[in-house]
């Protein structure tokens, strides 16, 4: 009769430079460090606002490269690229909505990567969103202060991952 | 010694080689901002996988950030690769992952592949301060086996709907059943709270 394998691990404890050197004493205290952070973020705002118009059109020329005779192959490449930037960067500058838009986009743009059939509508909504959010009296508002948007954009994601589930089995 | 929560806790990241890995030049910008802010002076930055591996190979680096989609092959294949490999020097260092994608099966492939923990995307200087906090101030073993080679993955989910699971074929972790679509960031620290800390 054969014996079966041991499953064997090895544990040991280990104290990194990271771990000894962060807990010396001298350091920024949290609320301190969290005050110089966010008064570099509000520095940047200015500037973010051209950075944003930048990305946005990066965006809308990526989605016209999927149409038509400006047909781009890299299109979705590009429009995940920069639509997943908008979602990282968004919300730390204090426009959660575009991070939240654009998030919504990525899984669309996901869904698509499954070989769901691009949707000029789908993408116009959530372009017509972003650069609405942008603006006043939209830009300082959360997802939860627009139900109607936020509702209706994660609706259209369901629809698409489902449409993408049926596709595949 | 005092019983401080994580957000009691000061860090000093002064002289700690913090390394920035992310494809969005905005990005890096934002979190070098953010590192300079808690006291953090060298730090480096890369943003394609040929700068990271010679960055990795050529020096050592206390901590890294890395983004789940790092291209090409991703933060967590980074992660693997870097805590498999015998003979890479950074092979232990805290690899904190940044991700947007808080699904909770992402979240635990994170865990997976031997990160350390997790940041949601987009970051608030709160937020990153108190996980790099985490790191500096939760003590966790390292796990050696066959499969695996990281921090130890043994976790009570604390206040999480689905209690505690056991992985198959690994009889020493502990993992939760997937649920749900994304995680916020404290369901995140759950998934990366260790109870058994000081345990062998």
């Amino acid at each position: 009769m054969v014996e079966p394998i041991k499953n064997t691990a090895r544990i040991f404890a280990i104290d990194t430079r990271f771990q000894k050197m962060a807990k010396r004493p001298g350091g920024v205290p949290r609320d301190v460090a969290v005050k110089r952070a966010e008064k570099f973020i509000d520095e940047l705002k200015p500037e973010f606002v051209i950075w944003l118009d930048t990305e946005l059109q990066e965006l809308s020329a990526a989605v016209r490269g999927a149409e038509g005779s400006s047909f781009d192959p890299s299109w979705h490449k590009r429009a995940y690229r920069t639509s997943s930037r908008l979602r990282d960067v968004g919300g730390t500058m204090g426009y959660e909505m575009i991070s939240f838009i654009a998030g919504n986009f990525c899984e669309v743009l996901d869904v698509i990567d499954r070989g769901i059939a691009y949707d000029r509508d789908v993408m116009n909504c959530h372009l017509d969103s972003l650069f609405l959010v942008k603006t006043e009296p939209y830009r300082n508002l959360t997802p939860e202060q627009l139900p109607e948007m936020t509702n209706g954009l994660r609706r259209v994601v369901e629809f698409a991952n489902s449409a993408a589930d049926r596709t595949v089995k | 010694m005092t019983n401080l929560t994580i957000k009691e806790r000061t860090i000093n990241l002064g002289d700690l080689v913090i390394l920035v890995a992310d494809p969005n030049p905005y990005l890096r910008k934002l979190i070098f901002g953010m590192l300079r802010g808690f006291g953090a002076n060298k730090l480096l930055e890369v943003d394609g996988l040929p700068s990271l591996l010679q960055t990795l190979t050529g020096q050592k680096i206390d901590i890294l950030l890395c983004d789940m989609r790092f291209p090409p092959i991703g933060g967590l294949k980074i992660t693997e690769n870097i805590r498999r490999t015998e003979s890479n020097e950074n092979r232990t260092m805290p690899i904190l992952i940044m991700s947007g994608d808080g699904r909770e099966t992402t979240i635990k492939s994170a865990r997976d592949a031997g990160a350390n923990m997790v940041v949601a995307k987009p970051i608030s200087a709160k937020s990153l301060y108190d996980r790099l906090a985490w790191i500096a101030f939760t003590p966790r073993k390292f796990v050696d086996t066959a499969t695996y080679f990281g921090p130890d993955r043994r976790f009570k989910i604390e206040g999480y709907p689905n209690g505690v699971g056991r992985r198959k074929g690994d009889n020493v972790l502990d993992v939760a059943e997937p649920v749900g679509p994304t995680l916020a960031q404290d369901d995140i620290d759950s998934l990366f709270s260790a109870t058994r800390t000081g345990q062998s």
